[in-house]
């Protein structure tokens, strides 16, 4: 909410009409003989050669699928094949002009994709770069394979060969893959060659693409961004969120010139007319055409076209000018590319829901015939060329076949190198040596100068610091962030009240004096594309913190968080870090879509590092060791906490530190009961201790489970040693929260030593009420006493307020609630 | 400030007793000294009295309890002084507790709570026996560290668990575990006694007794209404049948009878019978003088006078001579040690007071242990020959019939004696049939000559 940009009542009521920019539909009108003497024989040849390539290598791939065999090669490939057979015009027309600095994203269908892109880089690398590259990657595995079996006369032919071995072994999941055979069909890629992950959730790519282009533009690299989607994720509301992310106003309105204009992204529709079972015109979309949708997004209808995508020269020319506005910062852009797949959506799917003539119609009209048969009017090739082209193709996936399915050559991963790249676990506090660019981070800060008033140290005397004197937990979020900023020139943070606002809960306040535009801006109100982005920013090789104000907006981020920040790193075999940090609030007072700890909701998703600071000195610590890795964080918060002074340590030091993830931190010593608490219920957990030393004459050694993953368990499990009791609490509903894995785990661990068995008191498994209700719904430290007393020990003279038995616990399941 | 009268510790090998019977009741005035209880170990009954003047305001127990040694079982004090202090733990607060075992101070129960629709929260009762209610695994693995059995404890966890605390209260009162009984109790199937026989009352493996004791056989003569009648198996009765079932499976057990002519043995019973008052001697009987030869022939016999342990055979230079005892309270075998230093009637003298405190309940439960050899005699109940069970770990024990005339061939005519059967058993283990012949012909010549012994 810039103020400076003035929502005027009386123009915005002012009668009047919109009108739209006309979006040309196949307007492009060169002949192939005319583009092949501007590009040359050898550029045009190369484009039918690479059609060729791609037809037969997913030919090879469905007579697996469908007849076991290629060329009296038997295989068995249980895994997926979907192919783009028809397509292929498409892919090689797009990457002609591309170079490795621009960026390809894919889908479930991007095979053809992987090989166009892949052999445009090969045409256009000189021989050294392109050994160097395929020497360097994975310590040239792949590469000294390809060069032991196969004769090749030149590296380019070498190259060819290295491309096709490399996504045939990654299809089939063996370890020369170009991911280790951990990505697969639906997710191969190779960056060096500007291919980057492809992505089986259909749009998938939309909002990650966006995030990459945001990356370019921040961080001034060179190259655009493609985001190869289908027709059908026109209905994912991720991609919506994607299309508008990249169009902002606010990148040519507010951003500083320098990087003023929209993102240098291409929402590229692959349009095939059938999602799934469903065929997009006609029956499960209402745009008739796609390229309408452009101008629903911003007034330049995001330039958006309809090429012909079974004319490689058409998608190559539309490529290269729509390319050139990128680059005068006019992005982003949207093509609706025509073509069509001849096999079904998978080699399940028998195509019952179109006609064997509408088929016929499109492979009558089959770009590769028809493409061969121009260049040999135009007299570029005869017919015993292409007949040859047709035999070394041939031989290249034959041979790159034999290899990847021969066990002693290409073999599987060991399971365990999975766990190995399950994590990062780098310490990488800067990603480019360019200075950061900062506006005021000096004593004149607001921020700064309100900290330095306050008192580091939330104890003094014995008494606490009042709270408007005392270094807040928020403060430590504000430095911790700060620091980072002032390191890090890629770093960048944004979400849906960060500028100006300065925060719902005032984290970032005085960010916004501190910062350009172009490292914090607000978000739209896009959950998904706010996490999608990051992680395409964060894949890219810069860093981003984003945030979701409530953790229950991470339903809206569900797939951007369960299946992209998650998976990329091991998808990747560990090609990819992902330093994101994705801060969530855990709220309360603001019943039910605005309350609720979904702790286990991430921590159930591999992949993710979980941690839930609640004192100022974790908040400050915890955010600078997350914001110093190479690994996705989810990092919890509470709301409740934001103005709670530091109780355990002396104070917050004003230096750097970092509080290492996996240790749970012992807030109190005792001996009698192990506590062991999530989130702000620590707090109501000590009040509870109190009770039981006071009344009871039972000491708890209380701990505060701020790392949730990973997760040291031995401190918990020598405490539990210790005290043969444990009780476990959180703010989460209690059915099949973190608190119940972690009881779970002790039971198994210190099984003997137990002398009860270990009791969850979590929030009930309601909804959350209103504020005035809350006492009846979230933990209390009644409660946690009612549970020892009734569970675990008996408490002399106790009498419970609450049933916390087993019996009501059985009672409150059968019921479901 | 109140006295505690404390369970006394009847003898070293004495862990818990049963209280018989409170002889004062709450509120009664007593003196130092006054009985205020009569108690009974396994072996015997004895009176505890009053170590302080004043009022009896409380008793721990009731009659009937099976109570540790060195427990409090009841105050003497002030009337109305609070005497918490010296309850025990695992004691009602009351003085007239209403259970036959002795009930933990119980957790209040807790109000009715006003959560609708949930189940009570019950108060937590303290159950005797954990089967029912569970062992937590932490009470399990400190039970079996500490030698406990945690099936005997009263769980104070929620809904009766035997937890931790139970067993470390247990443990806290009971004697130690040999690295062998702890061994033993950890591998199973094996509890341990309160009391071991071992140094400061350690629990020897040999003191260990199967967890399913076999039902003791309870029914006898049928009443009047033609019920069985159930007789708990406790006190002495369970000493007896542990003994003798360890007695028949743990040895090898084989009994020879021979007899031997009296009629030299009886005319000097006689002769001494009728000098007895004008030379001052005692009322020597047939068993002192079968007592008598027998040490006298086990002194050359030492393979008989020994203790069989498992894996060596110890033979002593001293005659501990046990007498198997009839008493109220079943069989008994008080034990006269140093017997072969004894002249005849220095023997009698001491074997006829023996008898006496073991059929007075009030003997001294040392003098119950310790034997070397046991004589039991059934004489006088008429039966001619019967087949002993060994006192183990004695590795004989020789049972006495009683007279029966015995045809002998004497000078080619047929005439009838006056003879005794005695009846040797020997643990075959240690002892084999031969040895034991030989001592057993030994010891009938020898009482055939009886005046002969008594010059050896």
């Amino acid at each position: 909410m810039p103020k400076h940009l003035i929502v005027d009542p009386s123009k915005e009521r002012k009668p009047g009409l919109l009108s739209f920019p006309d979006v040309p539909l196949n307007q492009y009108k060169v002949t192939v003989a005319q583009e092949a003497k501007k590009l040359g024989k050898a550029n045009v040849v190369g484009m039918l050669e690479d059609m060729v390539l791609i037809r037969e290598f997913e030919f090879m791939l469905n007579e697996i699928k469908t007849a076991g065999a290629y060329r009296g090669i038997a295989y068995n490939h249980p895994g997926p094949a979907h192919l783009s057979m028809g397509q292929e015009a498409s892919s090689v027309g797009q990457a002609y002009y591309l170079g490795v600095e621009d960026h390809i994203f894919g889908s479930h269908r991007s095979h053809g994709e992987i090989l166009a892109k892949g052999m445009s880089a090969i045409r256009k690398l000189d021989d050294d770069t392109l050994m160097g590259i395929m020497k360097g990657f994975m310590g040239g595995e792949c590469l000294s394979i390809v060069e032991k079996h196969v004769k090749a006369g030149d590296v380019k032919t070498l190259a060819r060969q290295f491309l096709v071995y490399g996504a045939l072994a990654e299809i089939f999941a063996r370890k020369p893959g170009f991911n280790r055979g951990l990505g697969g069909s639906m997710h191969a890629f190779f960056t060096p060659f500007g291919i980057y992950p492809n992505n089986a959730l259909v749009g998938g790519s939309a909002d990650i693409a966006a995030g990459a282009a945001l990356f370019k533009k921040v961080n001034g690299k060179a190259g655009i961004v493609i985001a190869n989607i289908g027709d059908a994720s026109m209905g994912c509301g991720p991609v919506w969120e994607a299309l508008n992310f990249a169009a902002m106003g606010q990148f040519s309105t507010l951003w500083p010139k320098a990087y003023k204009g929209g993102l240098p992204i291409i929402f590229n529709f692959m349009n095939n007319f059938y999602g799934m079972g469903g065929q997009t015109v006609g029956e499960t979309m209402g745009y008739d055409v796609l390229a309408r949708m452009g101008a629903g997004v911003n007034a330049e209808a995001m330039h958006a076209e309809r090429i012909d995508g079974y004319n490689p020269l058409a998608v190559a020319d539309a490529i290269k000018r729509k390319t050139a506005l990128l680059k005068k910062g006019q992005g982003p852009v949207l093509l609706d590319t025509l073509t069509y797949r001849y096999s079904g959506h998978s080699p399940s799917d028998a195509s019952s829901y179109r006609g064997k003539d509408e088929v016929d119609m499109w492979q009558q009209q089959d770009s590769i015939e028809w493409f061969a048969n121009e260049l040999k009017a135009a007299k570029v090739l005869d017919t015993a060329a292409v007949e040859s082209i047709r035999e070394i193709i041939a031989a290249v996936t034959t041979q790159a076949l034999k290899l990847a399915i021969d066990d002693s050559v290409s073999p599987h991963v060991e399971p365990q190198f999975i766990e190995s790249v399950m994590f990062s676990n780098k310490r990488k506090p800067v990603l480019d040596s360019r200075k950061p660019e900062l506006l005021d981070v000096s004593e004149n800060n607001p921020r700064i100068q309100q900290i330095a008033r306050r008192s580091r140290a939330g104890v003094v005397d014995g008494k606490p610091v009042a709270k408007n004197k005392v270094y807040q937990y928020r403060d430590g979020i504000f430095e911790a962030i700060l620091h980072r900023f002032k390191e890090d020139p890629t770093m960048v943070a944004y979400g849906e009240e960060n500028r100006d606002w300065g925060g719902a809960f005032a984290c970032y306040r005085g960010l916004t004096e501190a910062l350009p535009y172009n490292r914090l801006f607000n978000s739209p109100i896009s959950e998904a594309a706010i996490v999608g982005t990051g992680v395409g920013y964060a894949l890219e090789g810069g860093r981003a913190l984003v945030e979701l104000m409530y953790c229950d907006f991470m339903g809206r981020a569900g797939d951007e968080i369960f299946n992209q920040m998650s998976k990329w790193q091991s998808m990747s075999a560990g090609v990819l870090d992902m330093p994101l940090v994705l801060r969530v609030s855990v709220g309360s007072k603001y019943g039910a879509q605005h309350s609720q700890d979904w702790s286990a909701l991430v921590n159930h998703i591999p992949g993710l590092k979980v941690v839930f600071p609640v004192t100022p000195y974790d908040a400050k610590g915890m955010l600078n060791t997350a914001l110093a890795g190479t690994d996705p964080v989810v990092f919890f918060e509470s709301q409740r906490l934001y103005d709670i002074g530091e109780m355990f340590e002396t104070e917050v030091p004003e230096g750097y530190y970092e509080v290492p993830f996996g240790a749970p931190a012992k807030r109190r010593d005792g001996s009698d009961i192990t506590i062991i608490t999530i989130g702000a219920t620590l707090y109501r957990a000590l009040e509870a201790a109190d009770i039981l030393q006071s009344k009871y004459g039972m000491s708890a050694d209380v701990w505060d489970c701020r790392s949730i993953n990973p997760l040291d368990y031995e401190p918990l499990v020598a405490s539990v040693k210790k005290t043969g009791r444990v009780l476990l609490s959180s703010d989460a509903c209690e059915r099949g929260s973190v608190m119940q894995g972690i009881a779970a785990n002790l039971a198994q661990m210190a099984f003997d030593d137990l002398d009860a068995p270990p009791v969850v008191v979590g929030s009930r498994n309601w909804i959350t009420p209103a504020y005035e209700l809350e006492e009846a719904f979230f933990p209390q430290p009644g409660w946690l006493i009612d549970a020892i007393h009734e569970q675990i020990v008996p408490l002399p003279g106790h009498v419970s307020a609450t049933s916390q038995t087993a019996a009501e616990k059985m009672r409150q399941n059968r019921l479901g609630v | 400030m109140a006295t505690a009268v404390i369970m006394p510790r009847q003898g070293q090998s004495v862990e818990s007793c049963i209280l018989v019977e409170w002889l004062v009741q709450v509120g009664a005035k007593v003196e130092v000294g006054t009985p205020v209880a009569s108690i009974e170990t396994d072996k015997a009954v004895f009176e505890v009295e009053s170590p302080a003047a004043g009022t009896l305001i409380e008793l721990f127990f009731e009659a009937g309890a099976d109570i540790p040694v060195l427990t409090n079982i009841a105050a003497i004090g002030n009337p109305g002084e609070d005497v918490a202090g010296l309850r025990p733990s695992g004691a009602a607060a009351t003085s007239a507790p209403a259970a036959a075992a002795p009930v933990p101070a119980a957790v209040p129960a807790p109000v009715a709570v006003p959560v609708p629709a949930t189940v009570s929260t019950e108060a937590p009762v303290a159950v005797v026996g954990a089967a029912a209610s569970g062992i937590s695994p932490r009470a399990r693995r400190v039970a079996a560290e500490k030698g406990v059995d945690p099936a005997s404890l009263a769980g104070s966890g929620p809904g009766g668990r035997v937890i931790e605390r139970d067993v470390l209260a247990a443990a806290a009162t009971q004697p130690r575990l040999s690295a062998v009984a702890k061994a033993e109790v950890q591998r199973g199937g094996l509890t341990a006694p309160a009391q071991g026989s071992g140094p400061g009352g350690m629990v020897l493996a040999a003191d260990l007794t199967a967890k399913s004791a076999i039902a003791p056989a309870a029914v006898s003569a049928p009443v009047a209404s033609g019920e069985p009648v159930t007789i708990p198996l406790k006190g002495i009765r369970k000493l007896i049948a542990q003994r003798m079932r360890d007695s028949l499976s743990g040895t090898a057990q084989i009994t020879l009878n021979m007899s031997f002519d009296a009629t030299e043995l009886l005319a000097y019973r006689a002769k001494v019978k009728d000098q007895a008052e004008a030379l001052g001697l005692p009322n020597i009987t047939v068993n002192d003088l079968i007592a008598f030869v027998v040490i006298k022939t086990l002194r050359q016999h030492p393979d008989l006078n020994a203790h069989f342990l498992g894996d060596r055979t110890v033979q002593y230079p001293y005659v501990n001579l046990g007498i198997a005892t009839d008493t109220e309270r079943g069989l008994m075998v008080p034990v006269l040690h140093g017997a072969d230093k004894l002249s005849l009637s220095a023997l009698s003298n001491a074997i006829k007071p023996l008898i006496k405190a073991c059929q007075g309940g009030a003997i001294n439960p040392d003098l119950l242990t310790g034997g070397t050899f046991t004589i039991t005699n059934m004489g006088m109940l008429g039966i001619e020959s019967f087949t002993p069970v060994l006192n183990v770990p004695e590795v004989a024990i020789l049972g006495v019939g009683g007279l029966f005339l015995k045809p002998v061939l004497k000078h080619g005519e047929v005439k009838h004696v006056q003879a005794i059967n005695l009846s040797l058993t020997v643990d075959h283990q240690t002892v084999d049939g031969a040895p034991a012949a030989r001592f057993l012909k030994a010891l009938c010549t020898g009482l055939e000559h009886v005046e002969l012994m008594l010059a050896g």
